[in-house]
């Protein structure tokens, strides 16, 4: 209850302040035009308090700092509004400087003796030229030099000259006089130097306010949320474990040269793989198969169903069989970017397709997109439940390895192995069946379609008839018990079960862009395709898939970012370890639980940089769509 | 327009009964497919639903498969979990804490991003396509950039040793934020803006032209025009964006684990499932009523309210 009132307490006071901080904003700057004066009073008061009250709270002035914040907000409003009150322009510049001068007389006196500057020409003189030389050039390029602004500039200059590049403490008292009038002089005399603003400007500050109004809030959180972080993490990456040692690219080196990140030693397995075997032959099958129909239909290849499902199965083994040979976290981290954004986009395209104009197409909508609403910690647990093992006298309560087990303990002549042989036979006569009618048609697609689905149908039936299929092994006894799967602790292929969740997830992402991307090609080009007799693939292939293009990279590179920093589901189901170790993870532990800022830090830069290729393809994107 | 059946006869020619059977099983292999996919994507949450009904004992004898006929129902692991007075549960005080992160998470970017939404729609300022651009840049910019110096500007301020002397200068104060829900939520609303000026300026920048024009013919600043006009008018993006963030800051694990560190008291309810998740073996039977608990609202959510979910989400990916 008390955590409970105190959010609230929280939550009402964080949105009371915004609503009063924009509100109160708005209404100063709605001054402008018509009361003037009044604005610049009440400007001059809050930066006077928010001045003196910041120097008080660092106890450089002495004294209670709620009465500084009064005294600072009557002397900066002073300042401000006395050289507005007179016409003449010489009279406004006198009043300004001795403004000025009252003021900085105060400050001077009122900060502590013992951070008194010590200040030498050369700290002072040196930014005063440059800040002076920087000015000019800027204000050459625009054609117009303005007094005021110049005085500003070498105010600004001899603070960081008096007080940021001298060391300050044990200075004299007049080092401190001139420390602090000559700003405040300076300043005096800007304020009074300019010529009283007629309408037309008033009107355009107000415009130039509102905008930082409306920004301002926005711009305050992005810069201090994310830019200045941002450089803060480059800054101490590229020092020590505290942060305090400057060490080049000592971190980045410890990253990339540790064998936990990048092992590739055994880089020739990948040759000697059956997954290697395998993919080439789906390959050579997929592409044979395109060759063969696109032959019939006067095309090199054609991309069909059964050419392009072999030939992206026959990628994707490929690709286990490289990523199961170089091993490392940044492998890994490869390997879910690539694996989970191509099977998300070919999933959910797939879904998307097949869910276009059929029954119920909503519900079944829903039921594919509902992981998109869990968690990805949730989706963790979710998941470990589907790969619980159980020793293996226990009944296993795991869907798969209670499927895995109770194939390999199957009785030899029991039912259920009969049941299973008459399903997978059943299959198999009606795939050969379909082989052989799209034969007699002459339509190549159904016969090489089937027999691609026949393959791993006739691969189950050999097993189960041959060396035995399923999780088992022989007990002391000579009798057959389970041997389960250990899905979360076998390497390296627990990496692949621990990137089904994710893809689990963002399936129903891709499907719901993709299916609104089809549903928005336009009718005209599907009909104009039916009516030269296009078949439904063709119409996909050729029609709906080069019109949604777009869409589909729209996807893919919000995928890459999202699965280039996957942390939730690998610290749940395995903390990185099994050989399951992901940049982010790793991050994560450097920084958070052994406090090495420096590692942390580079892994984390590692990380921004592999997403930068995408910023920047994002503001290519936005550039061409700004004209 | 012909049918995808005709087309076929069109294509083959004379159909005879065993083509018209063959194309009639051909033609609902998608369906088939699809409902196949369906019931796959489905069964992993359905099964851990009914497990969240099922005794200990239960859960450990048999697969959620087997639970039809054998009973065992119970609803004790959601009592369980959720009270306090258990050493495994007290997850009801972390879904207050949830509650307490999501909702300034979600109120508070949202009013900041549409006011800059509107000011990069329809305020003119010079550089306003290049601010805008760089700001909606760092949407891909990962967390984790941003996270170590966040938890120290929340835990201990910004501090400038004068060189030379033992000055310091406070540039920004300590406000011991460390270990709060107060730190959780201002760093969901800067990792928040980015997405949401984006999503937000889309919808906004595409309301037409005279109705602005009008409205300043008659007098209106830009207060008035965005409080009067373009909020009421942007209901449907501020409530896609709502529900997005909302479901986002809800299911959050990685900001809140940093932010809060050891401070248990305040852990939002993703946090403590997963350290539920970390004892497995132990507290098993309560771990699925867990999960459902903390995927209980939103999913809710999502069920009630999926249609500006999607639209959301279509907004921010594919620009109208």
């Amino acid at each position: 209850m008390e955590a409970l009132t105190g959010a609230l307490w929280g939550i009402l006071s964080a949105i009371g302040l915004s609503v009063l901080l924009f509100v109160g904003a708005n209404r100063l700057f709605d001054l402008i035009v018509d009361r003037w004066r009044l604005f610049l009073g009440l400007l001059g008061a809050l930066s006077g308090a928010a001045f003196f009250g910041i120097l008080a709270g660092n106890r450089v002035l002495d004294g209670s700092s709620l009465r500084w914040v009064g005294v600072g907000a009557l002397l900066f409003a002073t300042m401000a509004v006395l050289p507005e009150l007179l016409a003449d322009r010489r009279l406004r510049v006198a009043t300004g400087v001795l403004a000025g001068l009252g003021v900085g007389s105060v400050v001077a006196r009122a900060v502590d003796s013992s951070v008194r500057p010590i200040v030498s020409t050369r700290d002072v003189l040196v930014p005063v030229g440059i800040a002076v030389a920087l000015y000019l050039a800027v204000a050459l390029r625009r054609g117009r030099i303005r007094p005021g602004g110049v005085l500003v500039v070498v105010a600004l200059a001899w603070v960081v000259g008096t007080w940021l590049l001298g060391d300050v403490g044990g200075g004299s008292a007049t080092a401190m006089a001139v420390a602090v009038l000559v700003p405040f002089t300076l300043v005096g005399a800007a304020l009074g130097s300019g010529e009283q603003r007629s309408r037309v400007r008033r009107y355009d500050l107000q415009r130039k306010t509102r905008v930082g109004a409306f920004l301002g809030p926005a711009m305050f959180f992005v810069i201090l949320g994310l830019v200045i972080p941002l450089l803060r993490t480059i800054y101490l990456s590229l020092h020590g474990s505290k942060g305090r040692v400057w060490v080049g690219l000592k971190n980045y080196g410890d990253v990339l040269a540790n064998k936990k990140s990048l092992d590739l030693e055994d880089w020739a397995n990948i040759f000697g793989s059956r997954l290697t075997h395998l993919g080439i032959a789906l390959l050579v099958f997929g592409l044979l198969a395109g060759l063969l129909i696109g032959r019939r239909r006067g095309r090199l290849l054609e991309p069909t169903a059964s050419s392009i499902g072999p030939v992206s199965a026959g990628v994707l083994l490929l690709m286990f069989a490289v990523f199961a040979s170089l091993r490392g976290t940044v492998m890994n981290n490869l390997w879910w970017v690539i694996v989970v954004t191509l099977l998300s986009t070919v999933l959910g395209l797939a879904a998307a397709v097949l869910a276009d104009r059929a029954k119920f197409e909503s519900v079944a909508k829903s039921l594919i997109f509902m992981p998109m609403a869990i968690s990805f910690v949730g989706a963790g647990i979710i998941w470990r439940f589907m790969y619980i093992a159980r020793p293996p006298q226990k009944p296993q309560t795991g869907l798969f390895n209670a499927i895995w087990v109770g194939l390999g303990t199957m009785a030899p002549s029991g039912t259920g192995q009969f049941t299973v042989i008459a399903v997978l036979g059943a299959a198999t006569v009606v795939l050969a069946g379909l082989a052989v009618f799209g034969i007699r048609r002459r339509q190549s697609g159904i016969t090489i379609g089937s027999a691609f689905v026949a393959l791993p149908v006739l691969w189950l039936l050999y097993r189960i008839l041959g060396p035995g299929l399923g999780g088992v092994e022989t007990g002391p006894l000579g009798d057959p018990i389970g041997k389960p799967i250990l899905f979360v602790q076998e390497g390296p292929f627990n990496n692949v079960w621990l990137m089904v969740v994710l893809i689990w997830i963002q399936t129903g992402f891709a499907m719901v862009i993709l299916s609104a991307a089809i549903k928005a090609v336009p009718v005209d080009l599907i009909e104009a395709a039916r009516v030269d007799g296009a078949t439904d693939g063709q119409v996909f292939f050729h029609v709906t898939l080069p019109t949604i293009v777009p869409t589909i990279s729209v996807i893919v590179t919000a995928l890459i970012v999202l699965v280039m920093k996957v942390f939730d589901i690998v610290r749940v189901m395995t903390n990185g370890n099994f050989g399951t170790q992901v940049i982010a993870n790793e991050m994560w532990q450097r920084a958070f639980t052994e406090f090495n800022l420096g590692l942390g830090s580079a892994l984390a830069v590692v990380l921004f940089l592999s997403v930068v290729p995408v910023m920047g393809m994002n503001i290519r994107r936005m550039q061409r769509s700004e004209v | 327009m012909l049918t995808t059946k005709e087309t076929v006869s069109t294509t083959v020619g004379s159909v005879d009964r065993v083509g018209r059977v063959v194309y009639g099983f051909l033609r609902s292999v998608p369906t088939w497919v699809l409902w196949l996919l369906v019931i796959v994507w489905t069964v992993p949450t359905g099964s851990l639903f009914l497990n969240s009904f099922r005794t200990r004992d239960a859960q450990r004898g048999s697969g959620w498969w087997a639970s039809v006929g054998e009973g065992g129902w119970t609803f004790d692991n959601y009592i369980d979990v959720l009270s306090s007075s258990r050493q495994t549960g007290g997850l009801a005080t972390a879904v207050v804490n949830s509650f307490a992160i999501a909702i300034p998470a979600t109120v508070i970017p949202i009013a900041i991003a549409a006011m800059a939404a509107y000011a990069f729609a329809w305020i003119p300022f010079r550089g306003r396509e290049w601010l805008f651009i760089l700001t909606v840049s760092l949407l891909a910019l990962p967390n984790q950039v941003a996270l170590l110096p966040l938890l120290q500007l929340f835990a201990g301020g910004v501090h400038w040793t004068v060189p030379g002397s033992e000055t310091v200068v406070t540039l920004f104060p300590d406000l011991s934020l460390a270990g709060t829900a107060t730190a959780v939520w201002l760093t969901h609303t800067s990792f928040a803006l980015p997405f949401a000026i984006f999503l937000l300026h889309n919808y906004i920048a595409s309301l037409p032209a005279e109705l602005f024009e009008a409205a300043r013919i008659d007098g209106a600043d830009h207060f008035t025009i965005f409080w009067r006009l373009v909020v009421p008018l942007s209901v449907p993006a501020l409530a896609a964006f709502t529900i997005f963030q909302f479901l986002w800051t809800w299911n959050d694990y990685l900001v809140a684990l940093t932010m809060l560190g050891a401070n248990g008291s305040a852990y939002p309810a993703t946090i403590k499932i997963a350290s539920m998740a970390g004892e497995f073996g132990r507290l098993e039977h309560l771990l699925s009523a867990g999960a459902f608990v903390q995927a209980g609202v939103p999913l809710l959510v999502f069920f009630a309210l999926q249609r500006f979910f999607v639209r959301g989400l279509l907004a921010g990916s594919v620009k109208s």
